[in-house]
């Protein structure tokens, strides 16, 4: 008996160049809560946005059958899924935080009468769904002063409101603390026997084997496993995760890692917003001339915690020394940072890398002006050439340095951003997730620069989400867990299994080497 | 990689155009002002442009216009300052105080040593107010709208404080002369040779500076057409104002501010930093800019034109009033929105703010002429900012 409320047959799905799902065919059953799980860029996003109606009808190839019959979205129209009755806790929250939790919940549907809401009955619909299944929120606080987790309650009761048969959760426990995902579990069980089919999309892979009844593995758009989580355990996930050759991805490099140039012990932050709540709990690496640091963990470890702290951005420093060629430095803005020799080449290239409006030309010397400006000139043709010479080394693809930044393709935008920063002449360079987005011909280039820049002396910090690229780029892996630093592997002794491992935190066989640190 | 490659000749193409597209809106905005300028010529039949309102028409808008130097910038930055008229005010009744009561019994009979530390007091007492708000704005974070609200209606209590409700005469000799006076014919002419000859001096070092760092140059001949045609307009301007009375000495403050600005809006750190600021202040911070000094010398500098415009005011009305400067904040925003100046910060130059000022300026002068009711003056200024706004929304969508 094979009672399937979703089915995907034949999905394919490409952007120009890029094919994110390849021929995906397999089913969910009615009730069931379904596992996805892949690495970054493995087709998860994808699937999702085609059953909410991102991708409508007719932009992807294959079908989707829904109850029976093909799910066909219309363009432009996200409500329709809705009103199919699939929903989606996204992985970043969506709710309005300064009104409480019963107006969100009936946001755009509110009980009217007389063109007057009906505040009494709003509210005791509210508390309605909220006890059916066993929310534990208050209809009326305001959001902003719930914690995370009573927000996504409050989110998962926004779907149910709607009368959802399927309900989409992506990443739900990347932000919760461990007590908070105990109690999520709770409500999907009780969502179960209410015959709510869940999708559950994680990156924690143990999670699976507490709340799946089955799991599907997907890596590089296609989809390698379906199967009921009982016939799985852990290895055989991140075996089906990461079971990729890789050949050619990475360009040989040359480098000879030299002497120690930064130092971290002991870092101890807390968030500056948030005093009192620790950001680092402990991390200690040190990073040698010419060498690139990998560093590995899962989102929400800390990896990028870490390195805005080290550029003085982010964590206050409770705890712990930074030291830069063996004298302690304390790194208190990005102006400090790039003064002692560090640059940092952020995660989210459009929102904190570069001014979009701008030229190319203004992006590439914003961080740099010092070295042309006298106080009542900057030398423009200096700026220009400088500027021209980057964009030539690294093969930036424009018409030319005045166009707009926001008219370049992803990696494109990426190398102006990385421009900019070896301009200010680095000794370490901190790259958070250099490649994310970037298709697969400028990914290699980004790499034969990262190479050329650490064969010149550079020490290269890396986060990197895509557990390949860290084996295929790193001379050494940091592996973070929960805020603090795992171990370092040695590329030679470094899998992906045993990274995957420890970065979870589900391998026991690696406590020795944990506590040997 | 090879699969990203455009071949070069859509490359210049599409860059060509794009730059073409980039100005677009500046010389649209001139036509408009020629439109504009011939539409009321012929209204008038033909006493618009005489020499005479000519000359006018450009002292008219050196008040709101010194106020929009500043406030580019500081609505590149993302913030806004609606105390500037209130500030210019406030300023112009100081000065017209010190004039008639204070250096006269201090310095009798000398209105030139009176004249100079006027101007000194003014634009001291107008820098020192920026430095108050800006301080406040930028690094105990308050938003800009909010102050500069508040300082509206405490300069407005300044005002009256300062006046005690009377009109203070500040028509004495000097003093005058900053607000109405002209420059002899023959100073004009040194003028325009002195400004033309900066022109080519400019355009020969930056051919210099080119050559030094190897870039390929335009053609000689048309940087000299290009140089030759802004020569020929700053002949030309003196030409016509000297038929009447000469150089209008407001209007050369206000030239020289402008470019001073201007000129360090482009090429200095503080100016490209504000740009920065204004278009991605992430991103801004991220690369080691000083965003709240940046924004505190912004208030510093749009305070201290408020002094200078203070000044101007005083002189060219000749008397401090409870009134003076009141709106002029709406006309120095209109002036920069008009001129392409972006509300969400980032985009917006100095010479589109003049535009966009005198276009303003032309169309009360225009009307005034016609003796069209100010109420209906009121009406169409508005609705040529708002038009101009959306016309311009209209054809980006596009």
């Amino acid at each position: 008996m094979n009672d399937a409320i979703l089915e995907f047959r034949n999905v394919t799905k490409r952007f120009a160049g890029i094919t994110a799902l390849n021929d995906v065919s397999f089913s969910i059953k009615r009730g069931e809560i379904h596992g996805i799980c892949g690495e970054n860029g493995a087709g998860k996003s994808t699937l999702v946005k085609i059953l909410s109606g991102v991708y409508p009808w007719g932009t992807y190839e294959g079908q989707v059958i829904y109850n029976g019959r093909e799910l066909k979205l219309g363009a432009g129209s996200i409500q329709e899924a809705v009103k199919e009755g699939i929903a989606i806790v996204y992985q970043e929250l969506t709710l309005v935080p300064t009104i409480d939790v019963g107006m969100n919940i009936f946001l755009g549907k509110e009980p009217v009468e007389f063109g007057v809401i009906n505040w009494d009955k709003l509210y005791s619909e509210t508390d309605q769904l909220l006890a059916k299944y066993h929310l534990d929120v208050p209809s009326h606080e305001v959001v902003k002063h719930l914690g995370v987790g009573k927000m996504q309650m409050t989110e998962i009761a926004k779907a149910l409101s709607e009368d959802a048969k399927v309900l989409i959760l992506d990443e739900p426990t990347s932000a919760l603390a461990e007590h908070e995902i105990k109690q999520l579990m709770d409500i999907l069980r009780g969502l179960k026997k209410h015959g709510v089919t869940c999708i559950y999309i994680s990156h924690k892979l143990e999670e699976f084997a507490q709340i799946t009844d089955s799991v599907t593995v997907l890596r590089d758009g296609k989809e390698v496993i379906t199967r009921p989580t009982k016939e799985l355990n852990i290895e055989a996930l991140v075996r089906n995760m990461v079971g990729r050759e890789m050949k050619e991805r990475f360009p040989v490099g040359h480098r000879k890692p030299g002497e120690v140039i930064l130092e971290v012990e002991n870092l101890h932050a807390e968030n500056p917003d948030d005093p009192g709540t620790e950001v680092l709990k402990g991390v200690s690496f040190n990073l040698r001339k010419g060498e690139i640091l990998g560093i590995a963990g899962l989102m929400g470890s800390g990896r990028t915690e870490l390195v805005m702290t080290l550029f003085g951005e982010f964590g206050k420093i409770t705890a712990g020394k930074v030291k830069l060629e063996g004298r302690e430095i304390t790194v208190k803005s990005s102006r400090d940072a790039m003064r002692q020799g560090i640059s940092l080449v952020p995660e989210d290239r459009k929102r904190h890398g570069l001014v979009l409006i701008q030229s190319i030309l203004r992006n590439i010397s914003l961080a740099n002006l010092d070295r042309f400006a006298s106080f009542f000139r900057i030398n423009d043709s200096a700026e220009l050439r400088e500027s021209m010479d980057f964009a030539k080394s690294l093969a930036i693809k424009a018409p030319n340095l005045n166009a707009p930044a926001d008219s370049l393709s992803g990696g494109n935008q990426q190398k102006v951003v990385i421009s900019k920063w070896l301009m200010s002449k680095p000794k370490v360079l901190i790259m958070d997730d250099p490649t994310r987005g970037i298709d697969v011909g400028t990914k290699f280039e980004i790499y034969k620069i990262m190479n050329d820049l650490s064969e010149q002396g550079i020490a290269i910090i890396m986060i990197s989400s895509d557990l390949v690229e860290v084996l295929g780029m790193s001379d050494r892996i940091l592996i973070m867990h929960e805020d603090q630093s795992v171990c370092t592997l040695d590329i030679k002794d470094a899998s992906q299994e045993k990274i995957m491992a420890l970065a979870t935190g589900t391998e026991p066989n690696f406590e020795s080497e944990r506590s040997k640190k | 990689m090879s699969a990203t490659t455009t071949t070069p000749k859509e490359n210049v193409f599409s860059g060509v155009l794009k730059r073409l597209s980039g100005n677009l809106q500046t010389y649209a905005l001139v036509v408009a002002m020629v439109v504009i300028w011939g539409m009321f010529d012929v209204l008038t039949s033909g006493s618009y442009l005489s020499p005479q309102n000519f000359s006018n028409l450009f002292r008219q808008m050196t008040v709101s216009a010194l106020l929009s130097v500043g406030m580019v910038l500081v609505i590149v930055t993302g913030n806004i300052d609606l105390s500037v008229g209130r500030l210019a005010g406030f300023v112009s009744v100081f000065v017209a105080y010190l004039q008639l009561r204070t250096w006269n019994a201090l310095f009798p009979g000398q209105p030139l040593t009176a004249a100079i530390l006027s101007v000194i007091a003014g634009c001291a007492i107008g820098t020192l107010y920026g430095v108050v708000q800006g301080w406040i704005i930028a690094y105990q974070r308050v938003p800009s709208f909010i102050v500069t609200l508040g300082s509206m209606w405490i300069l407005n209590g300044l005002i009256l404080i300062q006046t005690e409700g009377k009109t203070l005469a500040a028509n004495q000799n000097y003093f005058e002369f900053i607000g109405q006076g002209y420059l002899p014919d023959w100073l004009g002419w040194v003028f325009a040779i002195l400004v033309v000859a900066a022109l080519f001096v400019s355009m020969f070092l930056s051919r210099r500076r080119r050559v030094k760092y190897g870039f390929s140059l335009a053609p000689i001949l048309t940087d000299l057409l290009k140089t030759g045609f802004f020569s020929l307009l700053v002949f030309g301007y003196i030409f016509y104002v000297n038929l009447y009375r000469g150089l209008q000495f407001p209007v050369l403050i206000l030239i020289v501010f402008a470019v001073v600005v201007a000129y360090m809006a482009d090429n200095t750190k503080f100016g490209r930093h504000a740009y920065a600021i204004g278009g991605n202040r992430e991103a801004a911070r991220l690369s080691g800019i000083n965003i709240q000094r940046n924004i505190f010398l912004i208030f510093i500098l749009m305070g201290f034109l408020c002094g200078v415009a203070g000044i101007v005011l005083a002189s060219y009305v000749g008397y401090g009033t409870i009134a003076a400067g009141t709106g002029y904040e709406l006309y120095a925003i209109a002036g920069c929105i008009l001129g392409g100046t972006s509300t969400l910060g980032g985009v917006g130059t100095i010479f589109g703010a003049m535009v966009g000022s005198l276009i303003m300026a032309s169309v009360t002068n225009g009307l005034q002429i016609l003796n069209v009711p100010s109420a209906w003056q009121y009406v169409v200024n508005g609705l040529v900012l708002v038009v101009a706004v959306y016309m311009d929304v209209y054809f980006k969508k596009r």
